[in-house]
């Protein structure tokens, strides 16, 4: 499970000025559970992603990240990734001339060997990308082509999916992983979401509407303003915010 | 026309407008009052329509104390088809005085790669005088990885339509390596393709120069030619002169040049550093990618695996003395 307490994270200004993004934020997500943070552009959601999954933009000046009794703040970004936790990037990088096969291969090998398990041969290699890439719909002339490279709205977010399946991670943070997808893309992200959750695994999803929670359904959501969670709640508070939009939260928040 | 080489008693200097970047006086030193050796020529004459399945391959060897005249002169005549690989390497300090003259016969096609990889006390300058005629077609590749200082000089005049003009080149230096690369390209000919990608990576205090120029004359409507130089910086103390040029005559043409230079940036490190990569992993892979770019412009497999795990040596040793 993972337990964030006291959370304080800021952004240096182009003026040389400390900003602070994240103001105290504690979240607690247990161990099978999957919690969606919503809230308005500039409440700080991608900002924690980025935080938890240790970008150096930012600076984190409190507080603690716990999976499973270890601080993933005291954690290099590869580290993190090691002991569990994924981020489905809201905007997937592209990295031209790394074709896809030998990206997951990298990937795959490096958390295998930080794990302390044997790394897996060609073969073995194969076999898993043939199986992971079929249940997503993956077409098997995406793993030549470069990473993220041409790729549609929609193959970026499969993508990132695929490798959240590959990298059997313990803490999952999807960033605004609709954003950009018509409905059908939509409904297969949702689909390969869905199939990893488990006893086992936490989730983090952030988003705007309330729509993608009707695919993938969260135990708890919590609203996030100003860089704190201001209201928790069951999946009816999503339909609550769509009906009352953020002013409503907010103000009464206030 | 003939390609010459360079004269000791009249070589240019930095005020001559194309070696601004470049004082090869400088670097020559001692080497200047040296006299030159006869002159070893390589001519390769393949008569119309020969095609030359076998790959030739041939070496130039740089000697301690030595000028050496080198000439290569290839000629394909109508239809003729080749494969050529140019190696070169040394010992010690001299100066390879060299001149090339390409002459590719109408819808002849040749693949030249270049692996330039001297002495580090050596000094290169090589003269290219390419013509072309109608349907022809050149791919070039070389890596630049030697010499103190090498100038690498290539004038290619596309003299009939529908030719297919390729010139690659991946140029790696450190220490105070200073590499030169400056490129004319003229249009003469209407419905011509030309394609200048050269990549660079510098490390310690090594100085990379390109210099590109795309001349399209009035008569060379429908001309395509393009130009990219990409350089990445490993060390702050590292220097890059690019100098793209487009200078155009004809009005229905499409043309682009474009140059960057700077550092690896921080969103694709930082993307594969959360798929588990280690920083030296990530930035292996992320330089090793931008080499292989144009690498994979060589067509041959066996020597494109040969220039992939040569470059890669290079960039291990780099990444490994940065870290």
């Amino acid at each position: 499970m993972i337990e964030i307490k006291d959370l304080h994270a800021s952004i240096e200004t182009d003026e040389g000025e400390a900003k602070e993004i994240i103001k105290g934020l504690n979240l607690s997500i247990p161990a099978g559970e999957v919690h969606a943070i919503m809230g308005p552009n500039g409440a700080g959601k991608s900002t924690l992603a980025y935080v938890l999954a240790g970008r150096d933009d930012y600076d984190v000046t409190n507080g603690s990240a716990m999976l499973d009794g270890q601080d993933l703040l005291d954690l290099a970004p590869e580290e993190r990734a090691a002991a569990g936790l994924f981020l489905a990037f809201q905007y997937p990088v592209e990295i031209p001339g790394v074709n896809m096969s030998m990206f997951l291969k990298t990937s795959i090998n490096a958390i295998r060997k930080q794990r302390g398990e044997d790394e897996l041969d060609a073969l073995g290699m194969l076999k898993l990308i043939k199986a992971k890439t079929k249940e997503l719909g993956i077409a098997d002339d995406m793993m030549k082509r470069a990473v993220n490279v041409g790729f549609s709205g929609g193959e970026k977010k499969r993508n990132e999916v695929l490798q959240m399946a590959m990298l059997e991670p313990k803490f999952c943070i999807l960033d605004e992983t609709d954003s950009g997808l018509d409905i059908d893309a939509l409904k297969i992200v949702a689909e390969g979401v869905n199939r990893l959750r488990g006893d086992d695994k936490s989730f983090l999803v952030i988003t705007h509407y309330q729509r993608l929670l009707e695919y993938i359904k969260p135990d708890v959501v919590h609203i996030m303003a100003d860089g704190k969670i201001i209201k928790s709640g069951g999946p009816e508070l999503a339909l609550e915010l769509e009906e009352k939009g953020y002013a409503g939260f907010i103000g009464k928040a206030a | 026309m003939s390609a010459l080489a360079l004269k000791p008693d009249n070589l240019p200097t930095p005020k001559d407008e194309d070696w601004k970047y470049t004082n090869l006086s400088r670097a020559l030193g001692d080497l200047k009052s040296v006299p030159s050796q006869d002159v070893q020529e390589i001519v390769i004459h393949k008569t119309s329509g020969e095609v030359c399945g076998q790959i030739e391959d041939i070496m130039w060897t740089g000697v301690e104390g030595q000028h050496q005249n080198l000439r290569l002169k290839i000629v394909l005549e109508e239809g003729a088809q080749l494969t050529l690989i140019e190696r070169h390497e040394g010992s010690g300090a001299y100066w390879k005085n060299m001149s090339t003259e390409i002459t590719l016969g109408a819808n002849a096609r040749l693949n030249h790669i270049r692996i330039q990889d001297d002495s580090v006390e050596a000094i290169q300058t090589n003269m290219v005088h390419i013509t072309m005629e109608r349907d022809a077609y050149l791919n070039s590749f070389s890596l630049n990885m030697g010499g103190k200082l090498t100038r690498h000089d290539i004038h290619v005049v596309l003299n009939g339509s529908n030719i297919d003009c390729s010139l690659n080149g991946v140029t790696l230096l450190k220490g105070k390596q200073h590499g030169d690369t400056t490129i004319l390209m003229e249009h003469t000919a209407p419905h011509c393709l030309s394609n200048q990608f050269y990549r660079t990576i510098l490390d310690d205090a090594a100085r990379g120069v390109f210099q590109g120029k795309v001349h399209v004359h009035q008569a060379a409507q429908k001309t395509d030619g393009y130009q990219l130089s990409n350089t990445l910086l490993l060390s702050p103390k590292a220097e890059m002169d690019t100098k793209p040029e487009l200078e155009i005559y004809a009005d229905d043409v499409k043309c682009s040049h474009g140059a960057t230079t700077g550092q690896l940036d921080e969103a694709p490190l930082f993307y594969l550093r959360s798929r588990g990569l280690s920083e030296a992993q990530a930035r292996m892979l992320l330089v090793q990618a931008f080499v292989d770019e144009v690498v994979d412009k060589v067509s041959d497999s066996a020597l494109h695996e040969e220039i992939k795990e040569k470059a890669g040596c290079w960039l291990e040793d780099a990444l490994k003395s940065d870290g």
